[in-house]
C-alpha cells in the first residue's frame, strides 16, 4: 500500500498573485481584464465600493484558502488596501509569513 | 414552491410581529420557515433554520456578515442559496441584508450592482417603480441604465405593465437638465435597448401616472422615499387633526371616512410589502425596520410572486440581452 502523500502546492508569486486578484476584480465589478493595472485604486479609478471589496477579500479568501488553510483577510488589514498593488502586496507577504 | 426564509430577528419589533406575519401568510397557504435561535417562542409549528447571532440595526453591514456568520441574515440568505428556501424576507438592517444577499446569493452574471426597486403608491394607478431606493449611495452612469433595465422587468411581472415608461429623475424635464451624472445616463439611457426611455422626469411626477420606473442613484432614491413617506404622514395627520378640531365637523368626517381609508391604506408603506432587492442571484425582499405582521405578510406575498414570476431568470436574460451602451467619445 503506498504511503499516503501530501503534495505540497507551489508558492505563488506576485505576478500569479496579480492574475487572481485581477480576474477576481474581473468578475465582481464587471470591468475589462485591461482595466485593471497595479496602480489603479479601487475607489477612485475601479469604482469599488465598501461592499465590493469585501466581495473581493471573501473571494480572495475562497481561492485561496485552498491552498492556504486558514488564510484570511482581518477587517482591520482590509482599510489599508486602497490600490490594486496594495492588495496584491498584502496576499503576498501574508502567504509568505505562514 | 420552497419556503420562503423569513428573518424572525429583524425590525424594529421582531420578534412579535413578524412572527405572527409569518403565521398569517402560513395560514393563507403560503410556505414560511422562519430563521431565529433554537427554541425561538412564538415558532409554532412553523419550520425553523436555526442562527444563534443577530445583526443590529446599527451595525456595519459589510462587516457584519463577515463577522456574524450565524446570524438570522446570513442563514436566510444560506437557504436561498443552498436551495432549502425559494426567497429571503427581512425587516432588519437594510445594508446587512443587502451585503447578506450579495456576498451569499452572489450577483446575476453581467449586473454591475444590485439596486433596491420600492414601489410608489398612485391613488387611482399602477404603483410607480423606484430604482435604486438606498442600495448604492454613489453610482455610475452604466449602472442606471442597468437599474432601468432591471426596474422594467419588475414593473412588467409585478404590476402588468406591458412596456414600463422610465424616467430619469433629474431637476428639469429638458435633456441638459441635471449634474455630469445625469446627463451621462440620459446620453446612455437614450440608447440603450429593451426599455422604453421617456427621459428626464421631476420628483412631482414620481406619484403619478406618467412615469412607471424611475431611475436614480441610491442617495438620492432613498431621500424621495423617506421624504414621500414622511409628507403622506404628516398629511394623514394634519387630515384627522383638521376632522376633529371642531364638533360640527365629526358627521361629515364620519361620511367622508369611508372614502378616505381605502386612498390611505393604499398610500401606506406597509401595503406595498417591501423592497426588492434586485441583480443578485436569488429573491431577497427587504421590509422596512418598523414592519408590522400586516407588512411581514404583504412581503412575503411579494416574495411568493416574484419566485413564480421567475424574476430571476427575467433580470438574467433582460442583462444579457441588451449590453449597457458604451459611452460616446468626447
Amino acid at each position: 500500500m503506498p504511503a499516503e502523500t501530501h503534495v505540497v502546492p507551489d508558492p505563488l508569486d506576485r505576478g500569479q498573485i496579480f492574475v487572481i486578484v485581477r480576474d477576481l476584480l474581473v468578475d465582481i465589478l464587471e470591468l475589462d481584464p485591461d482595466a485593471i493595472t497595479e496602480g489603479k485604486s479601487f475607489k477612485d479609478d475601479l469604482g469599488a465600493d465598501s461592499l465590493a471589496l469585501v466581495e473581493l477579500v471573501e473571494a480572495l479568501e475562497e481561492e485561496l484558502s485552498e491552498r492556504t488553510v486558514g488564510f484570511r483577510i482581518e477587517d482591520e488589514d482590509l482599510a489599508d488596501l486602497k490600490t490594486v498593488r496594495d492588495a496584491v502586496d498584502f496576499v503576498h507577504s501574508q502567504l509568505n509569513t505562514r | 414552491m420552497l419556503p420562503i426564509a423569513v428573518d424572525a430577528m429583524g425590525g424594529d419589533r421582531a420578534p412579535d410581529e413578524i412572527l405572527a406575519g409569518a403565521h398569517e401568510a402560513a395560514r393563507l397557504g403560503l410556505p414560511v420557515v422562519l430563521v431565529g435561535p433554537a427554541g425561538l417562542e412564538g415558532c409554532g409549528d412553523l419550520d425553523l433554520i436555526e442562527a444563534s447571532e443577530v445583526i443590529a440595526m446599527d451595525d456595519d453591514p459589510g462587516k457584519s456578515v463577515r463577522t456574524k456568520k450565524d446570524s438570522t441574515l446570513v442563514r436566510a440568505a444560506e437557504a436561498v442559496r443552498d436551495g432549502r428556501a425559494s426567497a429571503m424576507v427581512s425587516a432588519g438592517n437594510t445594508g446587512a441584508t443587502m451585503a447578506s444577499a450579495l456576498l451569499r446569493m452572489g450577483r446575476i452574471k453581467g449586473v454591475n450592482r444590485p439596486a433596491i426597486a420600492t414601489p410608489i403608491p398612485v391613488p387611482g394607478g399602477s404603483p410607480t417603480v423606484l430604482i435604486d431606493a438606498g442600495a448604492n449611495a454613489e453610482v455610475q452612469a452604466e449602472w442606471l441604465v442597468q437599474f432601468a433595465q432591471m426596474g422594467s422587468v419588475y414593473s412588467r411581472h409585478r404590476f402588468g405593465v406591458a412596456s414600463p415608461r422610465v424616467g430619469l429623475l433629474s431637476i428639469g424635464e429638458e435633456p441638459g437638465k441635471g449634474d455630469t451624472l445625469r446627463k451621462e445616463a440620459f446620453e446612455l439611457l437614450s440608447r440603450a435597448g429593451g426599455i422604453n426611455f421617456i427621459g428626464n422626469v421631476e420628483g412631482r411626477d414620481v406619484m403619478t401616472d406618467d412615469v412607471d420606473v424611475v431611475v436614480t442613484d441610491g442617495f438620492t432614491g432613498n431621500v424621495v422615499l423617506k421624504t414621500l413617506e414622511g409628507g403622506m404622514r404628516t398629511l394623514v395627520k394634519a387630515l384627522l387633526a383638521a376632522f376633529a378640531s371642531k364638533p360640527e365637523y365629526k358627521p361629515h368626517a364620519d361620511v367622508l371616512l369611508p372614502a378616505l381609508l381605502p386612498l390611505y391604506e393604499a398610500v401606506d408603506p406597509d401595503t406595498t410589502g417591501g423592497a426588492v432587492l434586485l441583480g443578485v442571484d436569488g429573491v431577497c425582499i427587504i421590509s422596512h425596520g418598523s414592519s408590522s405582521a400586516r407588512a411581514i405578510v404583504n412581503a412575503i406575498k411579494v416574495a411568493a410572486d416574484m419566485v413564480e414570476h421567475g424574476i430571476v431568470d427575467e433580470i438574467r436574460a433582460a442583462i444579457a440581452s441588451a449590453p449597457v451602451p458604451t459611452r460616446s467619445a468626447e
